[in-house]
């Protein structure tokens, strides 16, 4: 599809509305969990996607995640300003929830830092006075709990 | 089962969430290469964290699309116009190995104009300024051969006259 929409002006329109229909509502619920600003979402998705459309063949190439996983880290690396602020490690109050709701507040934190802001499990560890095995052991719990919801 | 241990060590987990190290993800890729148990946990794993991320999504406003596509035709017609600036250079640099003949069929084909590689002018100039000195060498020496000619025939005649 990437090589389709860089290469093949005429499929071009069709692929880019088709990756916007499949990823477009996804992002600005990620873009939601990073940014603070209200207004900003809709301009950091066009310019998200946009750039992403762009960069993506050389990324391909990189990339050995799905189209989604990779997306989410092309947006976490284009947030790095917002996403490198000194937050909380507390979900923002104002974010789509959805299965968050699930976790415990610990789990929450975790996955929250580490889904939104790309926090190291070391870091994690340091801030919240536990050790590494324990972190990862927390995201995989929080994982396994939202992932039963949807019957896996 | 050893595979087993590792698919619930929480290895995928930080994968997927892009925080593994440089090892992990290599670890990763080699058990996804040789072992088809892990690498189906992991694209179930990718594929449940994109029904996770659907759960969380918000509709976005019915104009972002329109203007995604305005902000790429964009990109694409500036990329255009670089390309079609930089194209006669990458022409020459991709014939460099290529006949000259070749370089200019097509260019002939198309229209009655013939373009002409840069490089040429200086020959041109250099062909006219050396025709010219040729030219005003050319007068100077019949001139010259001319006058010497006449100063023979007037010594012959003053030798003549000489003599008698």
């Amino acid at each position: 599809m990437f090589k389709a929409v860089s290469n093949n002006p005429s499929a071009e329109s069709k692929d880019i509305r088709w990756f916007y229909d499949q990823y477009a509502p996804m992002l600005p619920g990620y873009i939601n969990g990073i940014v603070q600003d209200h207004q900003k979402p809709e301009d950091h998705l066009v310019a998200i996607l946009t750039s992403f459309v762009k960069d993506v063949v050389i990324l391909q190439e990189k990339c050995r995640l799905n189209n989604w996983l990779q997306l989410r880290q092309y947006a976490q690396s284009k947030l790095t300003l917002f996403a490198a602020k000194d937050h909380q490690l507390k979900p923002h109050p104002s974010l789509n929830k959805g299965r968050l709701d699930l976790l415990d507040d610990l789990q929450k934190r975790i996955f929250c830092a580490i889904y939104y802001h790309g926090k190291s499990v070391s870091y994690l560890a340091a801030a919240i006075g536990c050790d590494e095995s324990e972190i990862r052991n927390q995201l995989k719990l929080s994982i396994d709990k939202m992932r039963r919801t949807s019957g896996n | 089962m050893e595979i087993n241990k590792i698919i619930e060590s929480g290895l995928m987990e930080t994968y997927v969430m892009g925080i593994a190290t440089e090892e992990e993800v290599q670890q990763v890729l080699s058990l996804k290469k040789e072992y088809p148990a892990f690498k189906e946990a992991l694209e179930l794993l990718e594929y449940d964290m994109e029904v996770l991320a659907q759960s969380m999504s918000i509709e976005p406003p019915a104009s972002t699309l329109s203007k995604i596509e305005h902000e790429i035709s964009e990109i694409q017609r500036r990329n255009q116009a670089l390309q079609t600036t930089f194209e006669p250079e990458y022409r020459q640099e991709k014939s460099n190995g290529e006949s000259r003949q070749e370089k200019y069929i097509q260019v002939e084909s198309e229209s009655n104009q013939m373009r002409v590689n840069k490089a040429w002018k200086w020959v041109f100039i250099a062909v006219f300024v050396l025709g010219k000195v040729f030219l005003a060498c050319a007068i100077y020496f019949y001139l010259e051969n001319r006058q010497a000619k006449e100063q023979i025939k007037e010594l012959k005649i003053e030798l003549k006259q000489k003599i008698r």
